[in-house]
């Protein structure tokens, strides 16, 4: 969920951005680093970046008749890890905003600390748990996509409630009243969002099982590796 | 093409050089949301507006177009204020919600518009290689150079895939809603990997040795625009400030 353009006070909007700042420089850092390194996977992470972009703009059915789209947050964190994503993610808010004004430039700090980086470190550390706990891969892409989804509303929930307390009940107030109104529409989303993401990796795996390996996903080819992803 | 991206290459102002359109833009914007709601936000809603239909020549139809999604987004953001939660009886209507409401809803629409004033005249290929000039390291504007040059192509494999499942009776049922979602996600990641792949081998054919150089077109300061709108942002100011209760 993106908070609007000018929706957030200034002294909000100003200290996500301090809050989300470390995130993406750290992001940027490793980036440059790993470019640095080998300059090929530039082209690869704009590759990324395109595929996370469109990823949000496929339309998900949600049980209300409407539709929504996905934040892409769980694949991406899975597939280019975290710090990755930080970068990628605010670079994705911030073409949305000048592209589509979906977001904006005042609470782009905001919405990277839910969408690009919380969003992304739950969907990874509940991935590498699920694995490490035994697993599949599709079990763990699910439950990192719908709880990566998840924890994104909870944190905009928060971010709205601090901004906008309740009249009678303060933030406590305000968060059950953000996360109610949230909660209707976005668990079914979530489950959505797992279910399809599942789906892809699955696709993925069958069809492009070279470019799974290249970022990790799958084990490195091994004769009996490729043999059992083959068949 | 997306409305605002075409709407970027098309405008009176798209020969201007990127920073001036942000210093007036983003200066707004950043008084939109700093100065009190009333009548700050309200003045600069309508300087942006009167900009943005006039010298930068937006078609009023293409504006309506940018803002109708985000302003339902507005609207609804201003509910959830009409209502306080916790008294007798749990949930009811605040009668002291609605100035808030209305405050935030100024702001935003003030603020969106300045956003749009940016976004309709400023396309992002000579946005980006400029910010290197504001200490972006390289490599991240290359990265989003890349990731703007591919996604139209994507977005436009999605909308043709789309059309061809929907012709297929792709979105009929649920699971043949979700097996067609799960091609548009899946087809995306190959096509983008596989052109990531194909633009590897071009250049690294060209001798690529790390670094894209792209054009940048040079694109000369107008002291006239950065003094009227340095005029401008002081002339908001000072009404405002004359104006507040």
């Amino acid at each position: 969920m993106h908070i609007a353009e000018g929706y957030l006070p200034p002294l909000h909007a100003a200290a996500w951005g301090v809050a989300a700042a470390p995130f993406v420089i750290h992001g940027a850092r490793a980036v440059v680093r790993q470019v640095r390194e080998e300059p090929d996977t530039k082209l690869l992470l704009g590759a990324a970046g395109a595929f996370s972009f469109v990823l949000s703009a496929l339309k998900i059915p949600s049980v209300t008749g409407s539709c929504s789209h996905p934040t892409g947050t769980g694949l991406g964190a899975v597939l280019f890890r975290p710090p990755v994503m930080a970068l990628l993610g605010t670079i994705v808010l911030f073409f949305q905003a000048v592209l589509l004004a979906h977001g904006g430039l005042t609470t782009l700090g905001a919405n990277v600390f839910s969408m690009a980086i919380i969003g992304p470190w739950v969907a990874y550390g509940v991935y590498r748990l699920t694995r490490r706990l035994g697993g599949g891969l599709g079990l763990g892409v699910f439950l990192a996509a719908a709880l990566g989804d998840l924890a994104t509303y909870c944190v905009t929930s928060v971010q709205l409630a601090l901004a906008f307390p309740d009249a009678a009940s303060g933030i406590g107030g305000a968060i059950v009243k953000f996360g109610s109104i949230f909660a209707i529409t976005q668990i079914p989303l979530a489950i959505s969002e797992g279910l399809l993401t599942l789906l892809v990796v699955r696709l993925l795996v069958r069809i492009s099982p070279d470019e799974l390996r290249r970022l990790r996903i799958l084990p490195a080819a091994t004769p009996a590796a490729s043999k059992e992803v083959d068949a | 093409m997306l409305p605002l991206d075409a709407a970027a290459y098309t405008n009176r102002w798209r020969t201007r050089h990127p920073g001036e359109k942000a210093l007036l833009s983003l200066g707004l914007l950043v008084l939109a949301v700093a100065l009190p709601t009333w009548p700050g936000a309200a003045i600069v809603g309508v300087a942006a507006l009167v900009l943005v239909l006039g010298p930068a020549g937006l078609a009023p139809r293409a504006l309506w177009r940018a803002v109708r999604v985000p302003l339902g987004f507005v609207v609804t953001g201003m509910l959830p204020l009409l209502v306080a939660i916790g008294g007798q009886p749990w949930i009811a209507w605040d009668p002291t919600g609605w100035p808030r409401a209305l405050e935030l809803g100024g702001r935003a629409v003030a603020a969106l518009l300045c956003l749009l004033l940016f976004a309709a005249t400023t396309p992002l290929a000579d946005l980006l290689p400029r910010l290197e000039k504001l200490g972006v390291p390289p490599a991240v504007t290359e990265i989003a150079s890349l990731m703007y040059r591919m996604l139209f192509l994507l977005l436009e494999s999605i909308r043709v895939i789309r059309d061809a499942q929907a012709g297929r009776l792709g979105f009929r049922t649920w699971p043949t809603t979700f097996r067609s979602l799960t091609g548009q996600g899946a087809a995306v990641f190959v096509r983008a990997f596989d052109r990531a792949r194909r633009l590897e081998h071009g250049l690294a054919s060209r001798g690529y040795n790390g670094a894209l150089h792209v054009l940048v077109p040079a694109r000369p300061i107008s002291p006239p625009f950065l003094i009227a709108t340095t005029a401008l942002l002081a002339a908001i100011v000072a009404s405002t400030l004359l104006l507040a209760p």
